[in-house]
């Protein structure tokens, strides 16, 4: 017989009410919600993309089934170069709020756009060897371009390792985002106006494809973000969740160091000033 | 230039070499999701073995300690 509690038999009987006064305004706002929606519409979105692309999208005249490379090559480049723009956005809140939470957004979203951006210039030395027989072509401005932009974001983590103080870390990191999100544009700009290139233009020429085509892109491309903000989402829960045990562990064993991690450096922001602090003001949105 | 003009105006592949090319694309995408999978997975038995920790810590039992033994109650006697 199936008890009547929803409560699956043998699962702990745990006192989820906050101890120490804490009533639920003021509990730290919850990175998680919403992610089951999300990460479903992210699985159908690429469901729908990879059918439109292998069953709906014609193959291209020039390139024939070689050009179906284009639908995860170019929406990952530009979500990847969104992301580093959108990081440098979310670092000028920090710097103006100095609300550490920021800069985690900040980190989260450069540390994803670089795998984003990792994952553009693999798939596009694959087209590359395909298409023009050469894995990497030099003397084309875009390629190379968008390598720079990847090593400059690549400093990124060891600026951040290299800096111990938490805070100066912080707005040190968010300081370099900021700059380097200015350098996107400019460098996409500066390409544009280069007039010898071999890598096609995309952005601004959508209107040329055939219209199942553009569709398919569209798809594509919205499929792409809707996985970087699924997966940046993640890396937010996981990360907040971590904060929260350690909080936790601090307020059972005291400040004493614990056995793993306890003054080890890292890159990644912490959110111990973060989690006392969203204890104190609630309400603030997640990503 | 003309190497670059050269490059442009290479026939398109047949679909038996392409294929693998496509392939090779797609595969990068879904090692890149897996191993991130993969990664939150470790995370995730972690945070879940300091939460235990934590509950041994706080007085009270870790689930597992307390889930009752089926076999136990079997050969329990009447």
């Amino acid at each position: 017989m199936q008890p009547s509690s929803r409560r699956p038999a043998g699962s702990p009987d745990i006192d989820h009410r906050p101890r120490g006064g804490v009533d639920r305004a003021s509990r730290p706002p919850l990175y998680g919600k919403g992610l089951r929606a999300l990460s479903i519409s992210t699985v159908a979105a690429m469901a729908l993309a990879l059918g439109l692309v292998f069953f709906y999208a014609p193959l291209e005249a020039e390139q024939g089934f070689l050009q179906k490379i284009f639908y995860v090559h170019v929406p990952l480049a530009i979500v990847a170069l969104c992301g580093f723009v959108l990081g440098g956005l979310l670092a000028i809140q920090h710097l103006r709020t100095r609300d550490p939470r920021w800069d985690m957004r900040s980190y989260v979203t450069i540390h994803m756009s670089l795998i984003f951006a990792l994952g553009a210039l693999i798939t596009g030395s694959i087209w590359a060897k395909g298409s023009w027989g050469h894995w990497w072509v030099w003397s084309e401005p875009t390629l190379v371009s968008f390598l720079i932009v990847f090593l400059l974001y690549a400093t990124y983590q060891p600026l951040r390792f290299a800096i111990e103080d938490p805070e100066r870390q912080a707005r040190y990191a968010s300081v370099f985002a900021i700059t380097a999100a200015a350098f996107v544009p400019m460098n996409f700009i500066a390409v544009r106006l280069s007039t010898a290139y071999l890598h096609p233009r995309v952005l601004g020429s959508t209107s040329n494809l055939p219209a199942s085509m553009a569709f398919t892109f569209l798809v594509s491309l919205l499929a792409m973000a809707l996985l970087f903000a699924t997966l940046c989402k993640y890396e937010l829960t996981a990360k907040h969740t971590r904060a929260q045990v350690r909080a936790l562990r601090r307020r059972l064993i005291g400040e004493a160091p614990s056995t793993r991690g306890a003054g080890r450096r890292s890159a990644a922001p912490t959110l111990h000033h973060a989690t006392t602090m969203s204890a104190r003001s609630a309400g603030t949105p997640g990503l | 230039m003309t190497a670059a003009l050269a490059l442009g105006e290479l026939p398109a592949l047949p679909l038996h070499t392409a294929g693998k090319y496509v392939a090779g694309a797609y595969v990068v995408l879904f090692a890149i999701v897996l191993i991130y999978v993969a990664i939150m997975a470790i995370r995730l038995s972690r945070i879940e073995r300091e939460l235990g920790e934590l509950l041994e810590l706080s007085g009270e039992q870790p689930p597992e300690a307390r889930k009752p033994d089926p076999l136990q109650r079997e050969s329990t006697p009447a």
